[in-house]
């Protein structure tokens, strides 16, 4: 009996939760490498620095798991939802978060229709996009960086403390990464969005057979997209206390390896949110261990790049399910 | 089926014309191509230079963003002697950095242009910058004041952070046969190909804001831009005597590639060597100038060396500053002494609020304006030395307020 | 019938897009950019696509295999490096022939991983390019490598004939020799079919797994040559990485805009490098102007858009089509334009 039971968990662990074996295995490494490793005090600091890589992870989660690949227009998001809400915040503070949300909100727009309705090829479009909004950026503040004012009563002051409040302990940012991540779990599994978005990223043709309304799915998943990227630049505005258009540099490649280490695989249609929120637990965990241990950035980057092939391939092989597999 | 092979004829044909029309354009557009008008005034050799003297005089007056003199510059104390094999000597040892500490001091210099001696007034320049950042914003605005005091007619370049991009540009700016050419090379070394180029073709150059190697210091007529070297050692200093020359430090490290990789990180650990040899250096990595890496790699030294870190050295004031604030005030180590190398409004505001130290002083409006005012004094027949540093200072919470407002 | 002879002298036009918007973009800034229609100035044009486009033939290849290779440019920085730092001991040739060996080794990576491993191509190369550039900078030691000698720098830039220096004849050597592998013989054919339809291919007897160990191999020692030649015109290699992602950009960048789709089974390696020349005209024109760098982007950004949303137009148009036969349709639309124009 209980050996049945215990197959039966790990055999589930193993079809949906793979990444947290790894996670698990890091977390043992972490405890020999170093006795401070396991306070809450070091935990909190890991996951306050991914945080932000795992809100624009579980955004970007939607679109690959869509089948359209990765949303390369993530940084330019980040950065024009950053350098708008902060130009916006003498008109207040609620009214310049709006904004910024929104700014990022019409990019998803422009990538939703233009993915989802026109079917343009998701990588090279997001790739323009984000060439062009770069080129806009640079061009409205002349490459410059903007500032918010900072004296005291200003919203500017109010703004940058948003990255710095605390739940107790917990800071914003992990809370809100935590939240978003439950949103989007339950988005993914339980609304028909999320069902409707797995079968399009399964079988584009079979979902528009079965009547699905594919277009207004992919529009909705970059919106999705979208919006987690313009939260995760209203925040790095916040830390960095200024708006500049290279605020989000590296965060596509990045939300991209969380994304697929998470094992939402680029074909779609597979992989869940609890994966992805491992898949940033993950690096976060991995790059913490090898500061620990002094390796120099140059080799944290072979072992980085290394540990991402390998643990993509293992999430490839799978326990055979009975039956025949596809050629 | 004849229709569809008709269509295809047609199709065929079409493109074939298409194809031909536009190379009989492109072969008509050899009847003449326009050439830029040089709009240069015409005025006599005495009066150019009058009116030079004069805007060189105004321009030395100039004030820039934050309060400080526009135009001005200082230079090494002394220079040793070079070691006999730089490379041989380990990196804690200062000569071992000799070639790139002192480039330019002691180097010979290859088949220099004479300068014509006749003023700077209206004369043609090219700058070929490195690229955009805000720093490079406000390099531009300390540049073109001075451009504009002397009449100046400017081309730009941008070359993006792009190697490819800086050695195309150059050939078009030799292309363009102007008075004189400023270069703002990407890359230390790769420059001296492209230096090397512009000096053959007999254009006059001067290098500026990125330290370029010996070799290509050869074609230059001069270099002007900040001492990296020198400030950093200054700062070392500061914070050797803060931490009363004791004690661990951990020195997070710039972008490799650069040449800040290296005057950033070994500046400080060769002065310590002799200046505060009880000192420990406890570790060193980079996190390419980003918030968030930065706070990370910070907040685990802070957790494995917990009180022995009494101190870090910061490659930069804005995105390094803020994720290292992060790391020390989650950790509530506030004691610990931060310096930086500056100058943006983040670190001045930083130093204001107590949270550093103290930050390099840059001035990036600054080097924009020495580059040109170089150039200038050169077209006006000034000798010039070989490097021209801009001015040294660690700005600290005493002096904070005649640096600002900010300059970027 | 106007309606139909329009569509196809579009499509025309479309299949030759990159050699006409190149052309194009060369007569509009000869007329109106100072400077620009000069030997001087074309030459310097040639020789700053010639990066870009050799690293485009092994990435078109790639592409026509329906994979993608994302460690070019860590590739070409990586192999460039090697040049200059192997130079005192090996000398240029023997530097260049080592970067080619540890281009073919890391394509060999590649291909295994993909072929035999069955790993998703993104995924390789996106961390084989995290490990390269690690490895590049451990080679380094953090900074750009340079040697003191120029010769082969000067001789490689020196027009042999007008506008024509032995770098740019490299290129086109290069360009021209891979577009006739490709297209003549049965070799570089295969690589058609392997991509366009693997059934077929499997069919054919062609074996896939070593047509695409091959791909990568071939597309890894293209950016490494690119890179190599790249270092001995500069007699240096910068060790800031911000090359490798601007190269990749711009040759993915250029060889969607020539004409070769991601999904495979076709391509031009010569109408990626009209491409080529067309970005680098842009920027060079652009340079012209004095106009800043972010119209550059811009435009490229819209270029590509423009591209990207005429391809989508195509497909669309084509699964409208699909199980229809147009020909049968064009005569009945002209039966009944006759019809209604009798009965008026």
């Amino acid at each position: 009996m209980t050996k049945r039971w215990v197959h039966s968990w790990l055999r589930f662990i193993l079809e949906n939760g793979r990444i947290y074996l790894f996670v698990l295995l890091l977390v043992i490494m972490g405890s020999f490498v170093s006795s401070e490793f396991l306070t809450p005090a070091n935990l909190v600091n890991l996951l306050k620095a991914v945080a932000l890589l795992g809100i624009v992870a579980a955004g970007m989660a939607f679109v690959t798991y869509s089948g359209h690949l990765a949303d390369l227009s993530v940084p330019s998001i980040i950065a024009f939802s950053g350098i708008m809400t902060v130009a916006s915040l003498p008109l207040g503070l609620v009214p310049a978060l709006v904004i910024g949300t929104l700014s990022g909100l019409v990019v998803g727009a422009m990538n939703g229709l233009a993915v989802g309705m026109l079917g343009a090829n998701p990588i090279l479009w997001t790739l323009a996009v984000s060439f062009f909004m770069e080129g806009f950026m640079r061009f409205t503040w002349s490459n410059d960086q903007i500032y918010p004012s900072t004296d005291p009563g200003t919203p500017g002051s109010a703004f940058v403390q948003l990255y710095r409040l605390d739940f107790g302990p917990v800071p914003l940012i992990v809370v809100v990464m935590l939240v978003l991540f439950i949103a989007a779990h339950f988005l993914m599994k339980h609304t028909r969005l999320g069902v409707e978005t797995r079968l399009v990223g399964s079988s584009r043709p079979a979902a528009k057979a079965s009547g699905i309304n594919v277009k207004k799915v992919v529009f909705l998943d970059f919106l999705l997209a979208a919006f987690a990227a313009s939260v995760t630049g209203i925040f790095l505005a916040s830390m960095n206390k200024l708006g500049v258009f290279y605020l989000g540099d590296g965060y596509a490649f990045e939300g991209v390896t969380a994304v697929v280490l998470g094992g939402v695989t680029l074909e779609g249609g597979e992989g869940n949110m609890p994966g992805v929120f491992g898949g940033v637990l993950v690096i976060g965990l991995l790059t913490n261990i090898l500061n620990y241990l002094g390796m120099g950035s140059f080799y944290q980057k072979i072992v980085t790049g290394s540990v991402f092939i390998l643990v993509v391939w293992l999430h490839h092989c799978r326990p055979h399910a009975g039956g025949s597999s596809d050629a | 089926m004849t229709q569809n092979r008709t269509r295809q004829k047609t199709v065929g044909s079409s493109t074939a014309r298409l194809l031909l029309g536009s190379l009989l354009l492109v072969a008509a557009l050899l009847a003449g191509c326009p050439e830029r008008k040089t709009g240069r005034e015409e005025m006599t050799r005495e009066e150019r230079l009058r009116k030079s003297r004069k805007a060189a005089r105004k321009v030395q007056k100039m004030v820039s963003t934050d309060g400080q003199p526009l135009v001005a510059w200082g230079t090494k104390q002394d220079v040793p002697p070079r070691p006999e094999e730089p490379q041989s000597l380990p990196k804690t040892e200062k000569g071992h950095w000799w070639n790139q500490e002192y480039a330019g001091w002691k180097t010979e210099k290859v088949n220099i242009p004479e300068s014509p001696a006749d003023g700077a007034w209206g004369k043609e320049i090219v700058l070929i910058r490195a690229g955009d950042h805000p720093y490079w914003t406000a390099y531009m605005k300390g540049f073109k004041r001075v451009a504009d005091a002397f009449n100046m007619d400017v081309t730009i370049y941008n070359s993006n952070w792009n190697i490819v991009l800086q050695a195309q540009q150059t050939e078009q700016a030799i292309n363009q046969r102007p008075d004189m050419i400023i270069f703002a090379p990407v890359d230390p070394t790769s420059c001296t190909l492209l230096l090397r180029e512009i000096n053959r073709a007999g254009v006059p150059v001067i290098a500026s804001n990125t330290l370029i190697s010996n070799e290509a210091m050869k074609y230059v007529i001069s270099w002007t831009g900040p001492d990296d070297w020198g400030q950093f050692r200054m700062l070392a200093r500061r914070f050797a005597d803060a931490m009363d020359k004791t004690g661990g430090y951990a020195i997070v490290r710039h972008m490799p590639g650069s040449s800040c990789f290296f005057a950033r990180t070994y500046g400080p650990i060769t002065t310590f060597k002799d200046y505060g040899p009880e000192m420990e250096l406890l570790a060193m990595n980079t996190a390419n100038l980003k918030s968030a890496q930065t706070m990370e790699l910070v907040s685990a030294w802070l957790t494995k060396y917990g009180q022995k870190l009494d101190g870090l050295i910061l490659p930069g004031d804005g995105f390094s500053l803020t994720g290292a604030l992060e790391a020390v005030q989650s950790a509530n180590r506030e004691d610990i002494t931060i310096v930086a190398a500056g100058s943006s409004e983040t670190g001045l505001q930083a130093v204001k609020d107590g949270e550093v130290l103290g930050i390099t002083y840059q001035t990036a409006e600054g080097d924009g304006a020495l580059a040109c005012f170089t150039a200038a004094q050169w077209l006006n027949g000034k000798d010039l030395p070989p490097v021209r540093y801009l001015p040294k200072e660690v700005i600290t919470q005493q002096k904070v307020d005649t640096y600002l407002p900010a300059q970027w | 019938m106007h309606k139909g002879r329009i569509t196809e002298l579009f499509r025309g036009m479309d299949r030759h897009r990159a050699l006409l918007m190149f052309l194009g973009a060369y007569l509009f800034l000869s007329l109106f950019a100072p400077h620009f229609f000069t030997f001087y100035n074309t030459t310097s044009l040639l020789k700053a696509s010639s990066l870009n486009g050799i690293v485009a033939i092994g990435f078109t290849l790639i592409f026509i295999l329906g994979e993608l290779d994302l460690s070019v440019g860590a590739v070409v920085m990586l192999c460039g490096m090697l040049v200059p730092g192997l130079q005192p001991e090996l000398g240029w040739a023997g530097g260049i022939l080592c970067a080619l060996l540890a281009g073919a080794c890391i394509g060999l990576v590649n291909g295994l991983l993909v072929a035999k491993a069955g790993i998703s191509s993104f995924i390789v190369t996106l961390g084989m390019m995290v490990i390269l550039e690690g490895v590049m900078h451990i080679y380094s030691g953090g900074s750009s490598m340079s040697v003191a000698s120029f010769g082969l720098a000067d001789w490689l830039d020196r027009p042999l004939l007008p506008l024509l220096p032995p770098r740019v004849i490299i290129t086109f050597a290069l360009v021209g020799g891979a577009s006739l592998f490709l297209q003549k013989t049965p070799l570089g054919r295969g690589f058609f079919i392997v991509g366009g339809d693997p059934e077929m291919a499997w069919r054919a007897g062609l074996n896939r797994d070593r047509y695409l160990i091959l791909g990568f191999v071939i597309c890894s020692v293209t950016a490494a040559l690119g890179g190599a030649l790249l270092a001995a015109s500069l007699s240096s290699m910068t060790g800031d990485a911000v090359l490798a992602t601007r190269t990749l950009m711009t040759v993915l960048a250029a060889v969607i805009i020539g004409g070769t789709p991601l999904t495979g089974g076709k391509g031009s390696v010569v109408k990626s490098y009209f491409a080529v020349l067309l970005l680098t005209t842009v920027s060079n024109g652009i340079g012209c102007f004095g106009l800043g760098f972010e119209v550059q982007m811009f435009a490229n950004g819209v270029i590509l858009a423009a591209v990207v949303l005429y391809e989508a137009y195509v497909i669309y148009r084509h699964n409208l089509l699909k199980g229809q036969r147009p020909h049968l349709l064009a005569d009945l639309e002209q039966e009944q334009e006759s019809n209604s124009r009798g009965s008026r």
